[in-house]
């Protein structure tokens, strides 16, 4: 015969299917974005206005807000949520935080107009680059050159500065508003970009024997906050107002797309990496974006679709990423910092300078197991199968939750207690179906004892308003009531009980008769769009 | 024409004496299953009405194979099955609804070279008795004597009500019936002869009894009753029986005190009660040494009894009433018979399930309230499969070619308890017409106006395997009204579901694979569309042909609808009474209205002129319609007449259905079949292929197209509707016998050929033997026994010789 012979199974109670939406829940990718565990670190000041990562590891991050810059070690294994260390030497505001390529300087501007720089590890501060005759918005190290760094201030002017010698190198004049944003070109550390408010973003080469004009420009159409190039260099990103655009430089300042989900101005963008080792180099990268809606969007721009969105509370100011892939930290405007780590960072090859030594590991010499040993007895045990052998799986053993194996055994109350103690609704569900496939239900609710009762209408002030339960619940609370009226009555307790259910419900019933209400309005309208 | 869907569980089995063989009652055949493989062996065919009882010769070293069968057509059969053939026919015009024969279970002693008359004891139904009489006993045990081939003239032991089953004791020695509260038990004479006296004694209880066992040693009878108890008797008959056997005479008579439990003057030692059953015990066996008792009944549990102590053991969650339990003369494998239409071959040592024997699934019996919720039958008529709904919450896949299971598809995940009431059922189902995809509905009743749910499922066949996978759940298609019709798109993936509270829906199948992750596939049935006409109840719902126009039924009207966009086209007509199904018939624009209820009519509406073309006051079951004529098929009830009444309590089966075969231009009917146990049947067309269709008959004719009827108790037959054999069918069926058909060549005959028919031996000498025409050398040729009379003989071979002298001459 075509079927196995056996007797028929046991079947455990199963709670309703879910419906499945058609969009995809978690793709691998949100998951990854997801696997950033959040954690909060407040207690500053004011708003924070920079976010800047170390491009060596530790990958330390630095912070600017009020007249602070504070650096976090994101892999501190005892507290990450403290600064390091925190250089107050502004004597104003500080804006604009920015590590040199080795990690060891860091600068920062200010709304005094002075960029100062200092050592990492010791807070020294080594030069003060005095220029800018108003607020310094922008400073930025370039990707590699560790002698040469670019400011722009709210003066509208772009300056060039050999650090070293503090000196002012080149004086970038074109924009004709304040300069707020800018980055280095990754493949060229010739070439930079700066974002201005008036609505421009320009592109400088510094080796121009034209210092007047730039090279490039592009306009936004906003006032820009932020822009940055993409890993590959021939892309930029500017945002603005509300939206987000891609530009290619290489192909003379065309508008690739434009991303407009964001509701309030984007404060900051950055690229972020979604660290896989399948895949090309280049489809991993991803631009982070924070707005003042308090939502960090991530943007696939080689699919030119959002694939990950996250709504913070706060409007959100700045936003960074780690190279390592490990760390996600956003900056909002009332001084808090959310700092999303993943737990397995992704490892990184040791940089150049890093000493690895060569030792020689001896190969341990494989003993002959003997039946002296007790591994003898267990050789073979965990023996993985090889790619051409054919499994016998052995027969899944059905695991039996505690309610089913006592409905197993018919003892039809003792379940239904043991489902509403462990206050899965959908177990509960499941074995309320199953009571009322047997005819038990009612005898169950007789049975019930106060304690068990008080449970059950606990249950119900809990669900019975939800409308995946309600259907069933709101009969069933009728039935429990009706026949358990006197013992209700008597107990203080379960009287509280019952006129909570009753206020649940009673307010069910008003967002129903809300929501039939704001129906009757829409459904003309949709009749009226419907006709056209 | 095949014949199929018989019972297996209508008599006990019997097993052959090397226990590889399982005989097992099928209708008018006696099927032989091996008990290892499951698979039908061969066939005994021979009985004109059901065959009531299979003895199997007893045989020391299992060389021969012969068994004795009764049935209802008052014949009692010698076969050797092994063969098979028929080797003897004793007539005795009485229906036999038990036979037991006590000669064969005794260890014979053949001291005298004669061969003793072999005696068969038999519970018959007395036809000849006026059926006016008010205390009329029909049934009565009579005698037989096999090897003359005759009743025992006048011996007639007992009468009673009904016919009864007659139980025999392992060792031979007793044999008994039950009749409501009385046990009565024979002791077989030493020496058998015609008229020896059968000693007779008597056990009361308060309680009816339903089945009794004897013990295959000790004079220990256990009997169950109605109510679940199982009473055990120890030493019976001491005192009634033991004139032969006088040396225990008066040792162990023992006074009433120290008889404990035994009634007033019942001829028993001690008599024990064990009550573990909740209703009517339905078998019980001893086991082969003695030790244990066996009971089952309607739980679907095996309960084992160590005799001794009353420790019990069980075997539960058969899932269906167990009604025979058979040992095998090999003492590890036993079987049992389920209601469900199955046997389970069981291993006695581990108790466990070896090989399982399933026939047709039974009609389940449904409370009324299903009634008019739940349809009957769906044909997948390409591959010749009926799928039938079980009591399990199963749907069963039928070979109606093959006469054999295919598969089973659980569709609601519950354990089926026997007796429980039915709360949940599967009430609809559907199969695409390639037979791909199944649409299933289920409904659970509500406890108290709570929790009632109706659920419609999506199944999808796999491609590699047979059975079907789960797809989709819906619950609640349309709120909670129940669900009236379910129907497949003929071409498209499209399923209509119409529902009692006003509305059909469409539903139809998305397959969004998406091509980066084809891990991720979400395939599913969603809702397409929704309609509704006033409100009213859709009470049927089917696709035309070609899939362009949805009819749904809305009482008593018919709305044709597009079901691509969802437009409402036409409305057609008004019935007396709400339609209860709709079919559209292929190659015409016509389509065919199923009303019941008080005011019944069968309609057919032309779609071109949307208007009704003829209708009869016919109470239909069903309608069938061919997919490549424009002629369909009605099966409907004949209105019950008072003759009918009468004849359903004389347990005669008469015609109550009828099949009509229509041409659509025409309101007369092409052909008339009438038909047995219509009420509740099933009718469809099979497109099958030539090839495989002609295996399975012998006659090579061209068919294009059949048709196969269903009847309510789930046998079938599949004919040829437009051949004149069908004709012939119509004519038979009208004699209310049920006709039977050779069905291809078996065992010997398939490696040889025919056999020459042959006289049966019992009447040898009233038939005329024909003179051979073969030359004198070959006369002698042949087994011994084949071979006429030496007188005949004698002028035979001399003809022959006279013959071969005329040849010498010419």
């Amino acid at each position: 015969m075509a079927e196995e012979p056996s007797f028929s199974k046991n079947f455990p109670t199963k709670s309703r299917l879910k419906p499945t939406s058609k969009k995809r829940r978690s793709s691998p990718e949100s998951k990854y974005w997801k696997s950033f565990k959040t954690q909060q670190i407040s207690g500053l000041v004011s708003s924070i206005t920079s976010i800047d990562f170390s491009p060596c590891p530790p990958h330390l991050f630095a912070v600017t807000h009020s007249a602070s810059l504070s650096i976090y070690n994101s892999h501190h294994p005892d507290s990450p949520r403290q600064p390091v260390s925190t250089i107050s030497a502004f004597t104003d505001v500080a804006y604009s935080a920015s590590f040199r390529s080795d990690g060891k300087l860091i600068a920062a501007g200010g709304e005094s107009g002075i960029i100062q720089v200092f050592e990492t590890k010791s807070r020294n501060p080594l030069r003060q680059l005095r220029g800018h005759s108003r607020p310094v918005r922008l400073v930025k190290y370039p990707r590699i050159d560790r002698l040469h760094l670019f400011s722009g201030g709210d003066d509208s002017v772009v300056k060039y500065w050999d650090v070293a010698a503090e000196a002012q190198l080149n004086d970038f004049l074109g924009h004709k508003d304040y300069v707020r944003s800018g980055c280095g070109s990754p493949v060229d550390d010739n070439v930079f970009i700066t974002g201005s408010y008036d609505h421009t973003v320009r592109v400088w080469d510094v080796r121009g024997s034209n210092s007047e004009s730039s090279t490039m420009v592009i306009n936004h159409g906003k006032p820009v906050e932020d822009a940055v190039f993409l890993p590959s260099g021939g892309l930029i990103a500017t945002a603005g107002g509300n939206v987000v655009k891609i530009w290619d430089v290489i192909g003379g300042g065309k508008c690739v797309y434009s991303m407009e989900s964001h509701n309030k101005t984007v404060t900051s963008v950055c690229v972020g990496k979604v660290g896989r080792d399948t895949g090309e180099e280049s489809e991993q990268y991803r631009l982070l974006s924070v707005s003042l809606d308090g939502y960090l969007k991530v943007f696939d721009y080689s699919k030119l679709k959002i694939t990950f969105s996250v709504r913070f509370l706060q409007p959100l100011l700045s936003v960074g990423f780690s190279p390592d892939c490990s760390t996600r930290v956003i900056g909002t405007s009332n001084g808090i910092i959310y700092m999303g780590k993943r737990k397995t960072a992704i490892k990184e090859e040791p940089t150049a300078g890093g000493f690895v030594g060569f030792h020689f590991m001896e190969e341990p010499q494989r003993r002959v197991l003997r039946p002296s040993n007790f591994r003898y007895f267990h050789r073979g045990q965990s023996e993985k199968p090889s790619k051409g052998d054919f499994v016998v799986l052995r027969p899944k053993k059905v695991k039996l939750a505690e309610h089913d194996k006592l409905l197993k055994k018919f003892r039809h109350k003792d379940a239904f207690v043991s489902a509403l103690r462990k206050k899965n609704p959908e177990n509960v569900m499941a074995v309320i179906e199953e009571l009322v496939a047997r005819k038990k239900l009612l005898k169950c609710v007789t049975n019930l004892d106060m304690e068990e009762l008080e449970e059950l209408l606990m249950f119900f002030q809990k669900y019975s308003a939800q409308p995946r339960y309600s259907g069933l619940l709101m009969q069933f609370a009728i039935k429990v009531l009706q026949i358990r009226a006197e013992d209700i009555q008597a107990s203080e307790t379960l009287i509280g009980h019952a006129r909570n259910l009753k206020r649940s419900i009673d307010e069910e019933i008003r967002i129903q008769q809300s929501l039939l209400e704001i129906q009757g309005i829409i459904s003309p309208i949709m009749r009226i769009a419907g006709r056209r | 024409m095949i014949h199929g869907g018989k019972s297996f569980v209508s008599s006990p089995p019997a097993f052959s004496n090397d226990a590889k063989k399982l005989l097992v009652c099928t209708g008018n055949t006696i099927s032989v299953f091996s008990t290892s493989t499951g698979m039908q062996i061969t066939e005994l065919e021979g009985h004109t009405a059901l065959v009531t009882a299979i003895i199997v010769v007893p045989n020391a070293n299992n060389v021969f194979c012969y068994c004795w069968t009764s049935s209802l057509d008052g014949t009692i059969r010698y076969w050797d099955f092994s063969a098979p053939e028929l080797i003897k026919t004793v007539d005795i015009r009485l229906p036999i609804f038990s036979m037991v024969i006590p000669r064969l279970l005794v260890k014979q002693e053949e001291s005298d070279g004669k061969v003793a008359n072999v005696f068969a004891y038999m519970s018959v139904e007395d036809v000849n008795v006026h059926v006016s009489k008010a205390k009329y006993l029909r049934g009565q045990l009579r005698k037989c004597n096999l090897t003359e081939s005759r009743l025992a003239g006048g011996v007639i032991l007992a009468e009673t009500v009904q016919p009864p089953y007659m139980t025999i004791s392992p060792s031979g020695e007793f044999f008994g019936i039950q009749n409501k509260r009385t046990l009565y038990i024979w002791k077989v004479p030493g020496k058998d002869y015609e008229h020896a006296v059968v000693k007779k004694m008597k056990l009361h209880h308060t309680k009816n009894f339903s089945t009794f066992a004897f013990h295959p040693v000790d004079r220990i009878v256990a009997a169950g009753d109605v109510t679940g108890r199982i009473l055990v008797w120890r030493g019976f008959g001491w005192r009634k029986f033991s004139i032969h056997d006088d040396f225990n005479n008066d040792g162990l008579m023992k006074s009433e005190d120290e008889r404990p439990g035994v009634r007033e003057n019942d001829d028993a030692d001690s008599c024990s009660t064990w009550h573990w059953h909740s209703s009517e015990v339905n078998l019980l066996s001893f086991s082969s040494d003695g030790a244990y008792l066996y009971s089952g009944g309607n739980e679907g549990v095996l309960v084992m009894w160590h005799l001794d102590t009353g420790k019990k053991n069980f075997l539960p969650r058969i899932g269906s009433p167990l009604l025979y339990f058979m040992d095998s003369p090999d003492s590890l494998l036993s079987s049992i018979s389920c209601a469900d239409n199955q046997i389970h071959m069981l291993k006695m040592s581990s108790l466990e399930i070896l090989k399982t024997i399933s026939g047709i699934k039974l009609p389940c019996s449904f409370p009324d309230k299903w009634n008019g919720l739940s349809s009957g039958f769906v044909f997948d008529d390409a591959a010749g499969v009926v799928a039938i709904r079980t009591e399990n919450y199963r749907i069963q896949f039928y070979s109606l070619l093959d006469n054999r299971e295919i598969s089973e598809v659980q569709v609601c995940e519950r354990n089926h308890q026997p007796g429980d009431d039915i709360t949940v059922a599967v009430t609809l189902m559907a199969l695409s017409p390639d037979g791909s995809m199944m649409c299933t509905a289920e409904t659970k009743l509500p406890e108290e106006g709570i929790g009632g749910l109706v659920c419609l499922k999506f199944w999808v066949r796999e491609l590699q395997r047979k059975d079907f996978k789960l797809s989709t759940i819906v619950y609640e298609p349309h709120r909670d009204a129940p669900i009236s019709a379910i129907a497949f798109h003929p071409s498209s993936q499209m399923v209509v579901s119409s529902s009692y509270g006003g509305d059909f829906k469409i539903w139809a199948f998305r397959n969004t694979t998406q091509d980066t992750n084809p891990v991720l596939e979400s395939s599913g049935w969603t809702c397409h569309a929704v309609g509704s006409y006033k409100r009213k109840p859709m009470t049927a719902a089917t696709f035309s042909a070609d899939g362009s126009v949805l009819a749904v039924a809305a009482e008593t009207v018919i709305t044709l609808w597009d079901p691509d966009r969802n437009v409402l086209v036409a409305v057609v007509g008004e019935t007396f009474a709400p339609i209860m199904n709709l079919f559209f018939v292929v190659k015409s624009d016509s389509l065919v209205s199923i009303s019941r209820g008080p005011v019944p009519q069968l309609s057919l509406w032309s779609m071109s002129k949307l208007s009704m073309v003829w209708s009869y006051k016919l109470h239909s079951e069903d309608v069938a319609c061919a997919d490549d004529a424009s002629s369909f098929a009605v099966l409907a009830l004949l209105p019950e007449s008072p003759k009918a009444v009468e004849s359903n309590g004389t347990r005669i089966h008469s015609t109550d259905g009828i099949i009509l075969l229509f041409n659509v231009g025409d309101p007369i009917p092409i052909v008339t079949w009438s038909a047995r146990k219509a009420n509740g049947g099933g009718l469809s067309f099979l497109r099958v292929n030539q090839s495989s269709f002609e295996e399975n008959t012998s006659a090579g004719k061209e068919r294009s197209t059949l048709l196969v009827y269903i009847n309510g108790d789930h046998e079938y037959v599949v004919f040829d509707p437009y051949s004149k054999e069908a004709q012939k069918l119509s004519l038979a069926c009208q004699d209310a016998s049920t006709e039977h058909e050779e069905t291809g060549h078996f065992g010997y005959s398939a490696l040889y050929g025919e056999l020459p028919s042959f006289e049966p031996k019992g009447e040898t000498d009233q038939g005329p033997i024909l003179p051979s025409e073969r030359p004198w050398e070959t006369i002698f040729n042949g087994s011994s026994h084949n071979l006429p009379p030496l007188t005949k003989l004698c002028s035979a071979f001399l003809e022959s010789l006279l013959e071969k002298r005329t040849t010498a001459v010419d």
